[in-house]
């Protein structure tokens, strides 16, 4: 069922992500994050995560390392 | 093209065509002028997001020639450069230009426009019917870019707006990474081509409004105000300020060193002084 979402996260990637030059501010990046989440935790929480992982990708956070635990 | 349509898409789709129909019903607008007030619209509301990249982007110029020094160091290792670099980061109490969200919340609004005007290729607006030319040159912005002569203008400034707006958003130092940045566009041209031509203009639009913001953040806040490293330094002779590029703002981190050991003579001077004269 992850395979859903990975897949998405891969559409993604090659359609809107590749329009834009900016890179993301953490480590791994939000699209990589998205991937291991939906891998590690499955389509809801790590969906779930992904997308608190996108909230946190904004221009007032300080971004850095931040892995899926 | 084959893009089913999930529920949200059409939701997304209602509400494009509400604010479409607004600007074209109640403001007048031909079609194609009120794609154009919707994606300033969009880059309005979007403006205390790119305002706050660009200053940040500004202020991460100033560590270009220490980023790049990582970025060689660990020209190997892509993952590792990475984690070099935020450590960098977090060490200097850097906040990083990029993030996704600004960026994602541009992807719904193109999806809604691209529907609506499929639609519109379908069916024209009945509830307020009007040209769907623009300018003159392209006849219809609900038609493939390409099935005209003035949609292949279209494409040529948005490969050039595109290319532009990319330079001033990208805040990479490295030469290969700005190399592909211009690069995409010619590719994506192709992918482009086959959209709706008010899609490409929406595209145009919300490029040349990059372009612009970043003249006018540029203009109002000349050259980086570097905090305290720069405030030090304002005792060197002027040589420290003449950097007009972002490379050369952080010359002065080195130089502290000089007017602090200028300084501290001063200090005894002004000591003898006082005791000569007690």
């Amino acid at each position: 069922m992850y395979r859903l979402g990975v897949g998405a996260v891969w559409l993604y990637r090659i359609t809107w992500g590749a329009l834009f030059p900016t890179t993301c501010k953490y480590h791994p990046s939000c699209s990589q994050y998205a991937i291991d989440a939906l891998r590690q935790k499955g389509l809801v929480r790590g969906g779930l995560l992904a997308g608190w992982r996108l909230l946190r990708c904004n221009p007032w956070s300080r971004g850095g390392f931040d892995p899926v635990r | 093209m084959i893009l089913f349509k999930i529920p949200i898409i059409s939701q997304l789709e209602t509400v494009m065509r509400h604010v479409l129909d607004w600007f074209h019903g109640t403001l007048h607008l031909p079609w194609a002028w009120a794609i154009v007030a919707t994606t300033i619209v969009v880059r309005v509301l979007l403006v205390p997001l790119t305002v706050k990249q660009i200053h940040s982007m500004q202020n991460l110029q100033r560590f270009a020639p220490q980023m790049k020094e990582i970025q060689k160091k660990y020209k190997a290792d892509k993952q590792k450069q990475n984690e070099e670099l935020m450590k960098f980061y977090r060490e200097n109490n850097i906040n990083p230009a990029a993030s996704c969200l600004p960026m994602l919340f541009q992807l719904p609004v193109f999806i809604a426009l691209y529907y609506s005007l499929r639609t519109f290729a379908h069916e024209a607006p009945s509830k307020h019917p009007g040209s769907l030319s623009f300018l003159h040159f392209v006849p219809n912005i609900a038609h493939h870019t390409t099935s005209f002569w003035g949609g292949y203008v279209l494409l040529v400034v948005y490969v050039a707006s595109q290319m532009v707006s990319t330079l001033y958003m990208s805040a990479t130092a490295d030469k290969t990474q700005r190399i592909l940045f211009m690069v995409m566009p010619l590719v994506f041209v192709f992918v482009i081509a086959r959209f709706p031509a008010g899609l490409v203009l929406y595209w145009v639009t919300t490029n040349l409004w990059t372009v612009g913001q970043g003249l006018i953040t540029r203009r109002l806040m000349p050259k980086t105000p570097p905090p305290d490293l720069f405030k030090r330094s304002s005792r060197t002779p002027p040589k420290a300020d003449t950097g007009g590029n972002g490379d050369q703002p952080a010359t002065p981190q080195p130089k502290p060193a000089t007017p602090r050991s200028g300084g501290q003579p001063r200090r005894v001077r002004r000591k003898k002084g006082t005791a000569r004269r007690r």
